[in-house]
């Protein structure tokens, strides 16, 4: 993830932007010949490379996930890495751009200051860059974006279905069987069948367990319909990233809209399931 | 004096539009008062009392029915009153939205004080609610208005060579119906606020208390002032420019304005439309979004996306168009591939009113909806791609006059790539379904509005600072307004990217106890990032009362704006200027001046 890149980057442009300022006296850089230019776009495509490198490195280097609990969780990751990866060169153009054109083009300024070279950019440098970007854009359209939309979709079967009824302000989980919990405790590996909603005359909900990295909004008056395969055990007691947590805001107790998930084994589950039943 | 006859107008308005329902409701045996209803039959009369209080009546109507209209005042008084001089409005619009700026500021500064630690400190869960509520539709206001509110109204006309705008007596009306907003939201805040954010989602904002209804009257005024702020600026970048001021030269921030208003003016309706909408549930029992008569909620989150993501365009064009505007100048460097900027703003116009439902990947909407929102989305970063080639083409080898205008500027192109590249994420369905109401929306919007937009409006402000108050203002002061803010902010948010990944969604008075730690990090750093805005409030009040007298054009910029005196005289030109060559001809040989002022006669 970009965070500890962009702390480096921030910390980076500041120092250089109050390099900057301390030496604004500095008289302009002699620009304008044309291997003097080159010199400009070599020095500044060095430091896209750092830039770059730097971002990515801080992307590998760094990982901001809670714990993955499905095969969902693998996939959103997978999907966000992904396109921590694309952008990285992409922020790391803008900041070349940027630090090495302060650094290198600044001038004392004034009312009648020198001007720059009159490039307007009529030539083939736009259609290039529009051909760059477009191809880019496409690219993440396609993957992750359709593909990953796709595959989201693919798998419409489950081993159970478990109703989710969201209400101001907690959560119902109904098993079938007539059981009814106020702890979403689900059996490792078993396709889990979601079916959310919220009563008539309530408001909206949203159904998100982060270990999960799925979310579906609780519609009074509609079904939507989610699935998961959990294939981690785990505790919300130990692991906040097992909740449920209302993720659409419901009014006075929604940040207290949460609910206990527990991933356990078969037998685990069995024994709590039997015991249900007895009450 | 007629601010106070505003408020006695208003105040009887208020009580005349209540007293009248109370007597229908007696008499047919209901209760005198009924909250919801009483407001919104009170607050239109209340609002027509305030206009006419305000010179409404005084400087316009009075001429209609025959009476002769009074004469403004010219010094400082005029501010305070009904005026339609564009200069006098776009300096109402400034003030009176950077102190709402401060005032939802601070409200932010008093969420991150509770958001500090778990459990409740300051506030309980209802307070919060409410002071979350109004920290998101003040920012929302400020960023949809302050632009073009100020700087739109006060240097477009004259870059465009106009002496006002088309309709001077809409634009005031417009203006006037600002305070009542601000106003009737404060009000609400106070009378124990409302609890459903700005975005106002039924059936919430349906069942939810009475404040809500004073949300909904103010906000849909707010739509008002949009929208006739959005048709003034078409008619008069239309019909108002100067001989030669030709399309294909028009400064790049009369464009962003150009194409900002479009979007105002065509997509608010929307917005008012659906909050209308809910009033009407509210107060007279339809059944727009009540699911046990027929109604869907989801309607309302189609309506108002609708507006409401061409929203952020109405705040980022005309920002997209003041910075592009202070990096040229302040390069000395045409404005590179000015006309391919040109085409992308119109494309972000277009590609706006198809975006929408990406706001709703998880709002259970029709699955077959998902991917074409997915791709219209993505789409918008090409024509966003050719505003950066423009930025970087343009500082590239030109002359940076490293001043705060410039370093705002510079700042606003590297939050908005991040804005920009984090939203990607938030389009992307796999990645969407759990980020999604999370921290890095917060994140990734506050990159996009506070790291772009309001940066934007700094580097505006400070730019064009001296024109319109004929003040020069304290570089050192602006430099460290604009190094507390960039840093605050960078580690005020960065750190909400991450938090919002490992699972703390938003909109929340309470956090599990495992998020403390960034929680405080981002409190700490929020502080930080308010106290630039002591410096900036200083700097601006003490140069503003005694700076030096600035010269008519400080920065050597070739823009009418600057050809005139520092504050323009009363009718901005005593000729009509005509318009010989683009306004970015820095460095070309031989170039013809941008405008010439036939015999203008100079004013000290
Ligand atoms: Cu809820
Ligand atoms: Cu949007």
């Amino acid at each position: 993830m970009a965070v500890i890149v962009a702390v480096v980057v921030t910390a980076i442009v500041g120092i250089l932007g109050a390099g900057a300022l301390l030496l604004d006296r500095r008289p302009p850089a002699p620009a304008g010949e044309q291997n003097g230019m080159n010199r400009h776009l070599a020095v500044a495509a060095i430091l896209w490379v750092i830039f770059t490198a730097l971002s990515l490195a801080g992307a590998v280097a760094m990982d901001p996930f809670p714990t993955g609990a499905a095969p969902e969780a693998a996939f959103s990751d997978h999907a966000f890495r992904l396109m921590t990866y694309m952008g990285a060169p992409i922020l790391g153009l803008v900041l070349a751009g940027l630090v090495y054109s302060v650094l290198t083009f600044r001038s004392v300024g004034g009312a009648d200051a020198e001007d720059g070279p009159p490039m307007k950019g009529t030539g083939m440098v736009p259609k290039v860059w529009l051909g760059a970007t477009t191809a880019l854009a496409v690219t993440v359209m396609v993957s992750p974006g359709l593909t990953g939309l796709a595959e989201m979709r693919a798998d419409r079967t489950s081993d159970m279905t478990i109703k989710m009824t969201g209400q101001r302000w907690s959560w119902t989980a109904d098993y079938p069987g007539g059981i009814t919990s106020d702890e979403l405790v689900l059996p490792v590996n078993k396709r889990v069948k979601f079916e959310v909603t919220a009563p008539e005359g309530d408001v909206l909900h949203s159904f998100w367990v982060p270990a999960f990295r799925n979310k579906i909004d609780a519609v009074p008056g509609m079904t939507t319909v989610t699935y998961i395969t959990p294939n981690r055990i785990g505790d919300g007691k130990d692991d906040v990233a097992y909740r449920v947590q209302c993720a659409e805001l419901c009014g006075l107790m929604h940040a207290r809209m949460a609910m206990n998930v527990r991933v356990v084994d078969a037998a685990e589950y069995d024994k709590w399931l039997a015991g249900k039943v007895k009450k | 004096m007629p601010l106070l006859l505003g408020f006695i107008f208003g105040g009887v308005g208020f009580a005349v539009g209540a007293g009248l329902l109370g007597a229908i409701r007696t008499s047919m045996g209901l209760e005198f008062w009924s909250t919801d209803m009483s407001w919104s039959i009170a607050y239109p009369v209340a609002l027509l009392g305030w206009l006419a209080g305000v010179g409404g009546w005084k400087y316009w109507a009075t001429e209609w029915f025959g009476g002769t209209p009074a004469v403004s005042p010219k010094g400082v008084s005029r501010y305070f009153e009904f005026n339609m001089d564009h200069k006098v409005i776009g300096i109402q619009y400034g003030v009176t939205f950077v102190a709402l700026f401060l005032l939802s500021g601070l409200t932010a500064m008093a969420i991150r004080y509770e958001l500090m630690h778990p459990g409740m400190q300051l506030f309980n869960e209802d307070q919060y609610n409410a002071a979350m509520s109004f920290h998101g539709i003040g920012m929302v206001a400020v960023a949809v208005a302050i632009v073009m509110g100020c700087f739109g109204n006060y240097v477009v006309p004259i870059m465009i060579g106009a002496r006002d705008m088309a309709f001077p007596r809409i634009n005031a009306l417009s203006f006037w119906l600002v305070p009542p907003v601000a106003i009737t939201l404060v009000i609400a805040v106070l009378l124990g606020g409302w609890d459903t954010g700005w975005t106002a989602y039924p059936p919430l904002s349906v069942l939810t208390k009475s404040g809500q209804t004073l949300f909904n009257l103010a906000v849909t005024t707010f739509g008002v002032v949009s929208i006739l702020g959005g048709i003034n600026f078409i008619v008069t970048i239309i019909y108002e420019r100067a001989p030669g001021m030709t399309w294909g030269r028009l400064p790049i921030m009369v464009w962003g304005t150009f194409a900002g208003s479009i979007i105002a003016f065509f997509f608010t309706q929307g917005f008012a439309a659906g909050l209308l909408m809910v009033l009407f549930d509210r107060v007279i029992g339809t059944s727009f979004f009540g699911a046990a008569h027929g109604g869907s909620a989801l309607l309302y989150e189609h309506v108002f996306w609708f507006y409401s993501h061409p929203a952020v365009y109405v705040m980022v064009l005309p920002a997209f168009g003041a910075v592009l505007e202070v990096l040229s100048h302040m390069s000395r460097k045409p404005l590179y591939a000015y006309k391919w900027v040109v085409g992308a703003m119109l494309g972000i116009v277009a590609l706006s009113g198809v975006v929408w439902a990406h706001h709703m990947f998880t709002s259970g909407m029709a699955d077959y909806l998902h991917a074409p929102f997915l791709v219209l989305t993505e789409m918008i970063s090409i024509p966003t791609g050719i505003i950066f080639l423009s930025v970087l083409g343009t500082i590239w080898a030109g002359r940076l006059w490293v001043r705060t205008p410039m370093l705002f500027a510079l700042a606003f192109i590297f939050n908005f790539t991040i804005g920009g590249l984090t939203g990607i994420y938030l389009a992307d369905m796999p990645t969407d379904v759990h980020l999604h109401d999370t921290y890095f929306v917060v994140a990734h919007f506050h990159y996009t509005i506070m790291g772009g937009e309001i940066f934007a409006l700094f580097a505006a402000l400070y730019y064009w600072f001296p024109k319109m108050t004929g003040r020069e203002f304290n570089e050192t002061l602006g430099k460290i307004h604009f190094f507390i803010m960039f840093i605050g902010f960078q580690l005020t948010f960065i750190p909400m990217f991450q938090v919002g990944v490992r699972g703390m969604n938003r909109r929340i008075a309470d956090f599990p106890a495992a998020y403390e730690g960034a929680n405080v990090w981002i409190s700490m750093s929020g502080f930080l990032l308010g106290i630039s805005f002591i410096f900036f409030t200083v700097n601006m009040i003490l140069s503003w009362v005694r700076g030096r007298q600035a010269a008519a054009n400080p920065w050597g910029a070739s823009t009418l704006e600057w050809q005139i005196s520092s504050p323009p005289p009363e009718h901005n030109f005593d000729e009509i200027p005509v318009i010989q060559e683009g306004p970015y001809e820095y460095g070309v040989p031989g170039a013809t001046p941008h405008a010439r002022l036939t015999g203008a006669v100079k004013h000290a």
